[in-house]
């Protein structure tokens, strides 16, 4: 690991001006993905900047028609709220399901991240301390997203949907989501939301127009996406990861309905 | 064999493989060439098995297929095939020879577990959730406590395969066992004082096993080859036969008896038919404080030790039947149970031994769905990290059911034929076995292990396209 100096700011203003001050400043918000990539010398930061004591950025608000949810909100909270569970349970399952109780960011844009699936499903703005990014907007590729320098996301406001179910199919080793598949009725329409799959969440439009006439299980079974361009490893070809879309998107459309 | 030669590697599979393959079974003639090569990755080297598991995945697939080629239940065509209790010791076409075993037992034990019977049932009942099942039978056999040393120093190995021990008895009549076995996991510490307390009368909490430092202890060969009991054990035992012969010397003098009069029982010296008696206890302070002793004839002290080089190996074996249920969508096999009936001759502790065997198993099962060491075309791992290679977890594996049968080993004075390795050698055909049963009715007759939900609907799929 390269050194760098360790800052712990103690607001989001302190924070902003802290990286914009750095040369080459990183922010530390749990560090699952940055810390490893730091001790194999991949990454180098001249500041880390720790937000974990900013407290402005945790918690879970409910208003009308929308959960939203801050920037360093524990998985493990979001997976225990009573707020989330009675408001998007998928959402919750979803948190629930990532990695160990121990270890549970979309700010990097994994992709085999559970998250990303939860906010293009849900139709969730990604707040920051200068703006409001649309889900959709925010993902642009494999750990890329629409974040700008010296821009710090401050929470994720999704919308509450009529019903909604996440189904995932497991790395069988590291258990990160292969295929995790998020879909959701809510007032903007029938999403279907996939992480994993490919470099990137992507919606599956086919099938959402397929549920939009017919919203059960049946009526998306027939539609299978293609292979190119979606992820490959030893775990799983690129025409296997296809088919679990259609499947993990049929078994989520299942547990949808079965709760609305 | 990788890049290079490891210590154990080319025994692997070649005397520890070929020599298996007469399996349970009368077969009149086997033949095996094995090739080895190297190759461009990680060399190898034994792990728990080693070879066997190799040598009995072959042999219960060719089972398998024979008995399906054949329209026969693979329960009849192993039954038909079984050496029968009364051929041993029954000489292989393939070196060893087994000393005592009986498999139709074994089988018939486990189909009573596992409700053979009912699997039919069971089938209909997973098909109408869209699920398909199979079940799978491995009859297995192993060879422990590899021996003797003249016969494998002939075949090129390099060291000996005796075990020592010490048996020191302390003043107080507490007793130290120093013994080359050394325990890391295995329960030595338990089942070694189990015969010490057994043998001599003597509380359990008064024996202490010491292993694993070479200051302490006698020169040793270690713990491998599921061979502790049988062969460390039997150090033990004979260590404490001179103890016991020397304590007769010790009570006759003391009784003033003829050494052929003492017998030993009960943790007591006495003169069978009187009312003479000298406790353990009594006998071990005598060796050391020697007042009334034999000293023209005999050395003060209670301490003895033994090294066992075994004449032959011990044969454990037994029969699996594990019952997977696959979901044809995803390719994901979910073993819905095993039933594991081993013979490893006499049991001392059943509990480790079960232990023993939930451990082997987990590994067999991990080998057989799971795990994998990936290489690219240039030899670079892909597997590198529990990130990628699938170590199997609690949630992999069923509640397991673990029975035994007993023929005692004839060869050792325990009785013990080792429990070690079991698991891990039975169980992959018998997992294998279960899902191309349960692949059958969509068309699939091989696959090779790992069986990975990503394998299993490919070959679904390969199926369904030819």
């Amino acid at each position: 690991m390269y050194s760098f100096d360790y800052k712990s700011p103690s607001s989001l203003s302190e924070a902003v001006a802290m990286l914009q001050s750095s040369d080459d400043g990183l922010l530390l918000a749990g560090g699952h993905t940055l810390l490893p990539t730091m001790k194999q010398r991949l990454a180098s930061a001249s500041d880390l900047i720790d937000l974990g004591g900013v407290s402005e950025l945790r918690g879970i608000s409910v208003s009308d028609d929308t959960v939203t949810v801050g920037a360093m909100t524990a998985h493990a909270e979001v997976a225990a709220s009573s707020d989330v569970r009675g408001t998007i349970p998928a959402l919750a399952d979803l948190a629930g399901g990532i990695g160990d109780p121990q270890v549970r960011s979309i700010a990097n844009s994994d992709p085999s991240a559970d998250y990303p699936a939860a906010l293009v499903g849900l139709c969730a703005t990604v707040n920051t301390n200068s703006r409001s990014i649309s889900a959709e907007d925010f993902f642009t590729g494999m750990f890329e997203t629409a974040l700008e320098e010296n821009e710090i996301i401050t929470s994720v406001s999704f919308h509450i949907p009529k019903c909604a179910a996440y189904c995932k199919f497991p790395n069988p080793a590291s258990r990160y989501a292969i295929v995790g598949v998020m879909f959701a009725d809510c007032n903007h329409g029938l999403r279907v939301a996939v992480t994993g799959a490919g470099p990137s969440v992507f919606r599956v439009s086919e099938m959402e127009s397929a549920l939009a006439q017919s919203c059960t299980a049946s009526s998306i079974a027939g539609i299978s996406i293609s292979a190119d361009g979606l992820n490959s490893d030893i775990h799983a070809s690129a025409e296997y990861r296809a088919h679990l879309v259609t499947v993990m998107a049929k078994r989520a459309v299942e547990k949808a309905c079965a709760s609305c | 064999m990788g890049a290079y030669l490891s210590t154990f590697a080319p025994c692997i599979p070649t005397y520890l493989h070929a020599t298996l393959l007469a399996g349970q079974y009368s077969t009149p003639l086997v033949y095996c060439e094995i090739k080895a090569v190297f190759t461009n990755t990680v060399p190898v080297d034994a792990y728990r098995g080693a070879g066997r598991p190799e040598a009995t995945y072959l042999l219960e697939r060719i089972v398998q297929v024979a008995a399906d080629q054949l329209g026969l239940d693979p329960t009849e065509i192993r039954r038909r095939n079984f050496i029968q209790p009364d051929q041993f010791p029954y000489q292989t076409p393939v070196a060893l020879v087994y000393d005592t075993g009986d498999y139709e037992s074994s089988l018939n034990k486990a189909l009573e577990t596992s409700d053979y019977a009912g699997f039919a049932a069971r089938k209909e009942a997973s098909k109408a959730a869209g699920k398909l099942r199979g079940i799978g039978v491995s009859s297995y056999i192993e060879a422990c406590g590899i021996a003797p040393s003249n016969v494998v120093g002939s075949l090129g190995a390099r060291a000996g395969l005796y075990e020592a021990a010490t048996i020191r008895v302390n003043p107080t009549g507490s007793i130290s066992v120093l013994t080359g076995s050394h325990s890391h996991g295995q329960g030595h510490e338990t089942t070694f004082a189990q015969v010490v307390s057994e043998k001599l009368g003597v509380d359990i909490d008064s024996v202490e096993i010491v292993h694993g430092d070479t200051d302490k202890i006698p020169f040793g060969m270690g713990t491998y080859g599921s061979r502790s009991i049988a062969v460390g054990g039997t150090a033990i035992v004979n260590a404490l036969d001179k103890i016991i012969a020397k304590g007769k010397k010790i009570a006759a003098h003391l009784l003033e008896a003829s050494e052929s009069d003492i017998e030993f029982e009960n943790g007591s010296f006495v003169v069978p038919g009187t009312d003479k008696a000298k406790a353990f206890g009594e006998i071990a302070l005598t060796a050391y404080v020697p007042h009334q002793y034999p000293l023209e004839d005999l050395e003060p002290g209670l301490e003895e030790t033994a090294f066992y080089d075994p004449k032959n190996f011990t044969f454990p074996a037994g029969t699996y039947i594990c019952e997977v249920e696959v979901d044809p969508e995803t390719g994901v096999v979910d073993i819905a149970s095993f039933h594991a009936t081993d013979d490893f001759g006499t049991v001392i502790n059943p509990m480790i031994v079960e232990g023993q065997v939930h451990g082997g198993l987990v590994q067999g099962i991990g080998q057989a769905l799971l795990e994998s060491a990936a290489y690219d075309e240039n030899g670079q791992l892909l597997s590198g990290s529990y990130m990628d290679y699938t170590m199997p977890r609690a949630s992999d594996v069923p509640s397991f059911s673990v029975d035994t049968t007993v023929t005692v080993c004839g060869h050792n004075p325990l009785g013990v034929k080792g429990c070690g390795e079991a698991g891990a050698i039975g169980s992959p055909p018998a997992v294998i076995n279960a899902i191309l049963n349960a692949l059958a009715e969509v068309g699939v007759t091989n696959i090779d292990m790992p069986a990975t939900p990503h394998r299993v609907w490919q070959a679904i799929r390969n199926a369904q396209a030819s």
